[in-house]
């Protein structure tokens, strides 16, 4: 077995090896648990450098604009999420002076999502699409062994900006690996895993091992489900999924992200604009009290009710 | 002193064109020629010449909203710069950036940033690129007495000494944030003890000799190669153009300093003095190489920007 963060790890030390002058920094990246082993063994290729930073997120986020001024590559591995707020400023001013001119440089920001629950009311924040929507800044999650090769292999170090999240609730879990996936794109924005005739499931933020559960309980009906994660946090392109949503006539969108702007609402909009007929079920997670306290922080789904509401009964 | 005489002998040509070239902008400010705001930099000519004169052909310059002066330094037509605050596509940036974040790479202005503080930051990496690259270069960061208060002032000063980065961090303090003076809003803050706090070498300039300032700048930008390190450099200046406003209850006017925009006592002649004191960089060099040949060449100047822009 390959835990989720080994997987992700090795894929990375592999890139990190490989390219040229690429700066590689964080708080404790090379020191004591290296990330709870994300960067763990990281080493960096010719010219580059590895670095354990002080705790400064505004000052290091702006650093990796900085030195692709420089013409030179970076990735910035972030304990916390919630620590990449503080950073804001870049992620929208910086930015959208960047942005304007083509770069050979890459800057990537890695920050782990805190989703695995009991960290109390802070240091759990985990909506990647608000994040992203601020100022349309491209945005992935890794979600498993397959969308990880895909998207860290296309966009780790490739020119530009972008941020790739993982999630610490999967760290310790078995990276999930399905033998078929394929991205839809050059992008590896969505992530096709599995053909059904009985409905289209589609993961969000990072719900991938919930539509997993929501597809295997369906094959219990002995019915089939397709299976799509939409890795892509800005303007993920529909239209694959749309038609398969009106092929089985149902869709169902799991989103784990604790934001208002949830991603999924836009495919159901489009979904139903293009036809009506499709049953839909939609679990994500609206404000709790709960939030405000250590507690599991996990979106709970009733895979039995999920199928009764789309119409596929669970076995009596 | 360190610079070359050769390079002596331009820079108070430098200053008068820089202080002729705002006073044009002025010019255009007081008809709202232009529909971006535009901060000045009236008084604040000797240092901007001065990190002009002691950048090295790989240096880098990261600015702030108020960068006109270092652009008028830097940069070789004041038509474009012109241009550029018109948003004409044949300005320095393509009429893309406008003012607040004009910045020309060709001349090594790298990054002009309108936010607060923010140009701190991404200085940080410049000069750590600077060093992967190994361009043997220094990275000027100029902010001021207002932006240093945000922390990301103290976060970069301690990324720059950490990472052992050879930059001129330069406070360009004129002691007043949009409307209020520092000892209105806030407490004092030592920047040499600040400095100290990091082991990072702290100079005060003050007297607005461009001559002096050279000299000073240029061995810091080279105390900053040779430890690898970071140096701070709080610059005292006015920004002149203030005047006072008619207003009820304000017998002999209120006091309005200069922040953006027009200031509408300000003049453009022949003669580019602003105040007949030392807290104007055209004064000191008149006091320095004499008033008749000050004036001489600031006519000289004057006609020449006069042609520049026909």
């Amino acid at each position: 077995m390959t835990a989720y963060v080994e997987h992700v790890n090795g894929i990375i030390r592999g890139i990190a090896a490989g390219s040229e002058n690429l700066v590689c920094y964080g708080q404790n990246i090379s020191a004591g648990s290296c990330l709870s082993g994300l960067t763990r063994g990281l080493v960096p290729g010719p010219g580059g450098q590895v670095l354990n930073t002080p705790n400064a997120e505004n000052t290091l986020t702006g650093m990796g604009f900085g030195l692709m001024l420089r013409g030179v590559s970076s990735i910035f591995f972030m304990k916390q999420l919630d620590f990449l707020l503080l950073g804001l400023d870049h992620l929208v001013n910086t930015w959208n002076l960047m942005r304007r001119n083509a770069t050979s440089a890459s800057f990537t920001i890695v920050p782990v999502v805190v989703d695995s629950g009991y960290e109390g009311p802070q240091s759990s924040f985990n909506a990647l699409a608000d994040f992203c929507s601020l100022a349309q800044i491209p945005g992935y999650t890794l979600t498993n062994a397959d969308d990880s090769n895909l998207i860290l292999g296309r966009h780790l170090v490739a020119p530009g900006f972008r941020i790739l999240a993982v999630s610490q609730r999967l760290f310790r879990t078995e990276a999930i690996r399905c033998g078929s996936a394929r991205a839809l794109d050059d992008d590896a924005g969505i992530i096709h895993y599995a053909n059904g005739d009985d409905a289209t499931i589609v993961a969000f933020n990072l719900s991938f091992p919930e539509a997993v559960a929501v597809h295997d309980a369906i094959a219990m009906e002995r019915r089939s489900a397709s299976l799509f994660s939409v890795n892509r946090l800005l303007r993920p392109a529909w239209a694959a999924i749309i038609e398969d949503a009106r092929r089985t006539g149902r869709l169902i969108v799991l989103d784990d992200g604790k934001g208002a702007n949830r991603l999924g609402d836009g495919l159901i909009a489009a979904v139903r604009a293009v036809d009506p007929r499709v049953r839909i079920c939609s679990v994500s997670r609206d404000y709790d009290d709960g939030w405000l306290r250590p507690h599991a922080d996990r979106m709970r789904v009733d895979s039995a009710a999920v199928l009764a509401a789309i119409g596929l009964q669970t076995a009596a | 002193m360190m610079v070359a005489p050769a390079v002596l002998a331009g820079l108070a040509r430098k200053v008068l064109r820089v202080r002729f070239g705002q006073m044009m902008v002025n010019e255009a400010l007081k008809r709202k020629e232009f529909r971006i705001p535009v901060h000045l930099a009236l008084g604040h000519e000797a240092v901007a010449v001065a990190v002009d004169a002691v950048m090295g052909p790989d240096d880098a310059l990261c600015l702030t909203h108020r960068n006109i002066h270092y652009n008028l330094a830097r940069a070789g037509s004041i038509r474009d710069e012109l241009a550029e605050l018109r948003l004409d596509a044949t300005g320095v940036a393509g009429g893309w950036l406008g003012s607040m974040n004009m910045s020309n790479p060709s001349c090594g202005i790298v990054y002009t940033s309108s936010i607060l503080g923010n140009n701190l930051c991404v200085a940080t990496g410049v000069a750590l690129g600077s060093r992967i690259k190994g361009l043997g270069a220094a990275t000027f960061v100029v902010t001021g007495d207002g932006a240093m208060e945000e922390g990301v002032f103290f976060e970069t000063l301690q990324v720059l000494r950490s990472f052992e980065l050879a930059a001129v961090v330069l406070v360009e303090n004129n002691e007043w944030s949009l409307a209020t003076r520092t000892d209105e809003r806030r407490c004092p803050i030592a920047l040499d003890r600040l400095a100290d706090a990091f082991g990072i070498h702290f100079e005060r300039l003050s007297g607005n000799d461009v001559f002096h300032y050279t000299d000073r700048l240029a061995a810091l930008r080279q105390m900053a190669l040779d430890r690898a390190g970071p140096v701070i450099v709080e610059v005292a200046l006015s920004t002149l153009g203030d005047w006072r406003q008619v207003q009820p209850g304000y017998p002999e006017g209120k006091f309005i300093n200069y922040h953006h925009g027009a200031a509408p006592t300000v003049e453009l002649s022949e003669w580019p003095l602003i105040a007949d004191d030392p807290c104007d960089p055209v004064h000191v060099l008149a006091q320095r190489l004499g008033s008749q040949d000050v004036r001489a060449l600031a006519r000289s100047v004057f006609g020449c920007l006069e042609d520049e822009i026909r």
